[in-house]
């Protein structure tokens, strides 16, 4: 029977056989796993600003009186929070290149990273896009009638308003999404993008040492380690006004 | 030329008739203060006048210009909507629970509205923000936050925030009501102030002792109707209805 105490042991005298290795990474593998860590990045960061954007747009909508865009709206957050990530990527980077080869005759090769963009950005806005809704319905009724008696358009009410209100109460949601695009950036390794994840995963097996994953661990605890603490203090810092 | 006009307004909420058909015009410089017992919709009809609510049936008129009218709720008439919204901007609204704008400061609360809506020059419209704070005795408060001042101080910058767009009359629902007691008077006194340049005023209040002093005409609401109206002698001291007598008997 193996005791907690004789794994413990066992881990021990493995990471000290490894040591030599894992220790110090050589060059290159350090240079693989930086260009790893910045393709995990430009991903969460690139998605997290579009799926904000395109986010406000459908919570617009959500809250809309206009029955098209109230369904439209309705129907993209369904879709898009109804099926799995992975499976959007998938249809992204297979299916449009063969319906396009279909329809037009010609084949055309999809850049996995633009594929990854428009993936995660279009799932990130669904969700965005409940969250801002939900952010917007929290603010007080009063103040639209008070904007409106004072003869601002919808519009006007809307951008200087009521929006700006929300910004404090997105803050913690926002940083909490774009923690888990981080985290689901992993997904990319199989439409052939080497993420963080995927390039410890190489050096591992390449190696057979499993403390690459400890590396890769570090790094993305470091990474949401500095989105926390940026996200705490803007929360603060938007939270001036309030008594 | 009447500033307001309701020609024959009722509204619903749902199966919930508010308004009765109500006819009432308001003159130039005339302080009308609306009493009734809550429920007899007093706020309603105020809310009605600057299309806070849509009207159910009857017409609507800001300045002689028609801004509204509509039949079992379906418009009779397509009104230009920057019109309506541009006559609507010629009342000015305070309400029960102040809606200052709380990211914004006392200051900005009340230029806001003018440098977008009116397109008002920043250095013209903060030097009528601050002469604005001056009367209503604020001017030290200008950079704070409304949260850090208390109800009676939110209700002025309030009423100076409605001023700033230079409104051609100003409707006051129930602005005393939210305050603790020994507030009420710094906003009364300021809406006496008002009253006193000429302003026209249309105040739905329960303060009769106010309503007796500054009012041209009272009006008492009941159950959505007019249902007696005259000079604050008239309706408070000798009322003729039976309801009005039993209301001021309530209250005073």
């Amino acid at each position: 029977m193996t005791s907690p105490v004789h794994l413990f042991t066992r881990t021990k005298i493995k990471l000290f056989y490894d040591e030599g290795k894992i220790i110090v990474l050589n060059e290159i593998q350090l240079q693989a796993i930086l260009a790893g860590t910045i393709v995990t990045l430009e991903i969460a960061i690139v998605s997290i600003i579009f799926g904000a954007i395109f986010g406000v747009i459908i919570a617009l909508g959500r809250i809309s009186k206009n029955k098209v865009a109230n369904s439209l709206s309705w129907f993209y957050i369904w879709f898009f929070r109804g099926t799995p990530l992975l499976l959007q990527l998938f249809i992204i980077y297979y299916a449009i290149p063969i319906i396009y080869l279909d329809s037009t005759g010609m084949t055309f090769t999809i850049d996995p990273m633009l594929c990854a963009y428009v993936a995660f950005s279009l799932n990130a806005a669904a969700y965005l896009a409940e969250i801002i809704r939900a952010a917007i319905e929290s603010i007080d009724g009063g103040q639209m009638e008070a904007a409106k008696a004072l003869g601002m358009s919808y519009r006007q009410a809307m951008t200087k308003i009521i929006i700006p209100q929300t910004f404090k109460r997105l803050v913690a949601p926002m940083g909490n999404e774009l923690i888990l695009l981080l985290k689901d950036t992993s997904l990319v390794s199989t439409i052939a993008l080497s993420d963080l994840l995927r390039t410890v995963k190489t050096m591992a097996s390449a190696t057979g040492s499993w403390v690459y994953y400890i590396y890769a661990a570090a790094i993305y605890l470091f990474l949401t380690t500095i989105i926390q603490v940026v996200f705490d203090k803007t929360e603060k810092k938007l939270g001036v006004y309030e008594r | 030329m009447s500033m307001v006009k309701l020609v024959d307004v009722r509204k619903s909420f749902g199966d919930n008739e508010v308004l009765k058909g109500i006819n009432l015009e308001i003159e130039s410089g005339e302080v009308v203060c609306i009493i009734g017992a809550s429920g007899s919709g007093k706020s309603t009809m105020l809310r009605c006048l600057n299309h806070l609510e849509r009207i159910t049936d009857g017409e609507v008129y800001i300045q002689g210009e028609l801004t509204d009218k509509r039949e079992k709720n379906k418009d009779l008439m397509k009104i230009d909507p920057v019109k309506v919204q541009a006559l609507c901007a010629e009342l000015g609204m305070v309400f029960q629970n102040f809606n200052l704008f709380p990211h914004l400061t006392v200051i900005q609360n009340i230029t806001v509205a003018p440098s977008i809506v009116k397109k008002v020059d920043k250095g013209v419209i903060e030097k009528t923000a601050l002469e604005l704070l001056e009367m209503v005795g604020l001017s030290d408060k200008k950079d704070e936050y409304p949260s850090r001042l208390s109800g009676g101080q939110q209700q002025r910058v309030a009423i100076a925030r409605a001023l700033a767009m230079e409104p051609m009359i100003m409707m006051f629902d129930e602005p005393t009501s939210a305050l603790d007691p020994e507030l009420v008077g710094e906003v009364l006194a300021t809406m006496r102030k008002l009253a006193e340049e000429g302003m026209t005023m249309i105040i739905v209040t329960h303060e009769i002792g106010f309503a007796r002093e500054v009012a041209d005409r009272v009006i008492f609401m009941d159950e959505g109707v007019i249902c007696e109206q005259g000079t604050p002698e008239e309706v408070l001291l000798n009322p003729k209805e039976e309801r009005t007598k039993t209301f001021l008997n309530k209250i005073l």
